[in-house]
């Protein structure tokens, strides 16, 4: 524990993270809840509709058409996950499904923050394999955001071609590691995956996304439902939306947990800090990911499976930070005799739904999906308790 | 770019669609398939009974059973339970609710609708509220919160009201908590952790009687 230093990450119940510290967590200010002004209304969106992905309410204030308030609660589907008492491989089958859609991320913190604890270091090759799996994983996810964006904006033919690649990774992902979502696939102090040949299956997708993305680029209208909406500039962002914001934050250049400095990581700056900045972030990350890949793979020792590196120690605290697609995803953990005893996690999500609030008000009832889809929260990671 | 050379772009890509289910599928996920085998007593979640039978709606896929027993690639893991087809019309409405998942099975059931699967040329549909619903499709484990927006939409529902559990987490509660629905008025089980797109699809023809 120390006293913060450099940009504020996160917070989980007992810390403030930050990039090379741990502060002792003081309670953000609550703010007060917002009176409606004259005239307004309040509207309820949600939380199941089949219009979202993921069950969760907005609560909307607003005279008509310009949004003037927003309160989100995340908490319907709150799931409370007993980990502490479990063996750490055990407690994996869990940590896995925290998010299913960014479960490489979550499972490989949480690999990480464990071998931290117990001491193990792992061979390069096997930093380099678990690089790719988050690689692929933020490739699938990008994609599905401005898959997304393209259904909000009524963009039948690359909203299909969107979903079509995301299909096609989807096939890559499950061919390579035996699950579509990368379930099953953890190790700690190791890895069963092996990923020859990775990159050059992905090559003609990535040929496809250029070409898909050159065109929607070209096109006024979505462009225009995009620019100037959900303007967010606050120093506490964190991922896509932090550098499109002109903010260098980006765990895979600022945490030690996974070697990105060996494959030369530069993170994707923009400054546009709205849904369109967000767009071409994730879109350039696309590329950036593949060109991570295929350095990793060269570092990955083709498919030797590599043995697991056994714990030389039983007890310790640990603690790993990763980049997820949608920014800083940290794990803490102390674990005696070989079981875990205490965890906390900071899941990027609870930092993206306060930007996004922040970011609606201001804009106008048909922005909503757009600035809501620019984000790319999912739900199962912030409704949830982990004890 | 105007909706024309959109047009013309999406022509060029061709047909993605796959022959499923005319055909077998083209690229059936190892796991979650069928799994068979023998002797194996350590499941996490039971899924292997003390008989050493198989239950597919309690299996998360963790592997620790491999290789006693292991996965066929069979898409087949569904099961239809006191139904009857006539019940239902040919055109298929699902209302998804999400009680409590991890949101991969979010994403598959979104999948089925990608072009390789294209569910809607089979006539089935997502619809944005319960009361045009001719079934309600259940995702995830049971929590406080959700409970009565689960009842909710129930009520919404025109009759029959089929209910169909989707993954492990609402067939069994899988590895995460406890089934949020009463097992008997589960018309159709998919199972899976989540159930890939073939599976879905065809357990949705199976309570079709297609
Ligand atoms: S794969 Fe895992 S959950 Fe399924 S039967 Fe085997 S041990 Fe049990
Ligand atoms: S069944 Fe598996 S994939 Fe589906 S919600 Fe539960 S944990 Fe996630």
């Amino acid at each position: 524990m120390g006293k913060g230093e450099g940009r504020f990450i996160g917070r989980t119940a007992s810390f403030e993270v930050y990039p090379s510290v741990l502060a002792p967590a003081v309670p953000g200010a609550v703010e007060p809840e917002r009176k409606l002004g004259p005239s307004e209304m309040r509207f309820n969106y949600g939380p199941s509709t089949g219009g979202l992905m993921e069950s969760v309410n907005f609560s909307i204030d607003s005279p008509g058409e310009l949004i003037t308030g927003i309160e989100v609660n995340p908490y319907y589907k709150t799931r409370k996950l007993r980990i502490s008492g479990q063996k750490p491989e055990d407690a994996l089958l869990i940590m896995e499904r925290i998010n299913g859609f960014h479960s490489a991320s979550n499972s490989i913190s949480y690999i990480l923050a464990v071998e931290d604890a117990l001491g193990i270091t792992v061979p390069e090759p096997v930093s380099m394999r678990r690089i790719i799996q988050i690689e692929l994983e933020r490739i699938r996810s990008n994609l599905t955001v401005m898959e997304r964006l393209c259904s909000a904006a009524g963009f039948g033919v690359p909203h299909n071609m969107l979903a079509a690649l995301r299909e096609k990774v989807s096939r890559i992902i499950g061919n390579a590691t035996g699950h579509r979502y990368m379930f099953g696939t953890g190790k700690i102090g190791g890895t069963d995956l092996s990923f020859s040949g990775i990159a050059h299956k992905l090559e003609p997708l990535i040929d496809e996304f250029r070409e898909i993305n050159e065109s929607l680029l070209q096109s006024k209208i979505f462009i225009n439902r995009l620019q100037g909406n959900g303007k967010v500039t606050d120093k506490g962002l964190i991922g896509p939306a932090a550098r499109s914001a002109g903010l260098r934050f980006d765990a895979r250049s600022d945490s030690q947990s996974l070697p990105y400095e060996r494959l030369n990581f530069q993170p994707i700056v923009r400054n546009e800090a709205d849904a369109f900045g967000r767009f071409m972030v994730r879109a350039e990350e696309i590329f950036s990911s593949m060109g991570l890949i295929e350095r990793a793979e060269e570092l990955s020792e083709g498919s030797e499976r590599i043995e697991v590196v056994s714990p030389e120690i039983a007890d310790g605290t640990g603690a790993a930070r990763v980049e997820s697609p949608q920014g800083d995803l940290f794990v803490f953990t102390e674990i005696g005799n070989f079981v875990i005893r205490h965890i906390e996690l900071m899941s990027p999500g609870k930092s993206n739904l306060e930007a996004f609030r922040h970011g609606s008000v201001g804009t106008i009832f048909t922005d909503f999906p757009f600035n809501w889809e620019s984000f790319g929260i999912w739900i199962s990671e912030v409704g949830v308790e982990i004890e | 770019m105007t909706s024309n050379l959109w047009f013309l772009k999406g022509i060029k890509k061709g047909v993605l669609t796959e022959k499923f289910p005319a055909e077998p599928p083209e690229e059936p996920p190892l796991r979650p398939s069928v799994m068979e085998g023998a002797e194996y007593s350590e499941c996490p979640v039971e899924a292997i009974d003390a008989e050493g039978k198989w239950i597919a709606g309690r299996c998360i896929f963790c592997r620790r059973c491999e290789p006693h027993f292991m996965p066929t690639g069979n898409q087949d893991l569904s099961e239809v339970r006191n139904f009857s087809p006539d019940a239902i019309r040919k055109s298929f409405y699902i209302y998804p609710l999400d009680s409590g998942s991890c949101g991969a099975c979010n994403m598959e059931l979104l999948s089925i609708f990608n072009p390789q699967y294209d569910a809607n040329r089979l006539r089935i549909f997502m619809t944005n509220s319960p009361r045009h619903a001719d079934a309600l499709l259940v995702m995830g484990v049971r929590t406080e919160g959700m409970e009565n927006v689960l009842r909710e939409a129930l009520d919404a529902m025109p009759g029959p009201k089929v209910i169909i559990a989707m993954g492990a987490c609402a067939i069994s509660g899988g590895i995460i908590g406890t089934m949020p629905l009463d097992k008997e008025k589960v018309a159709l089980e998919i199972a899976g952790c989540p159930p890939s797109p073939y599976t879905i699809i065809s357990a949705i023809m199976k309570l079709r009687g297609d």
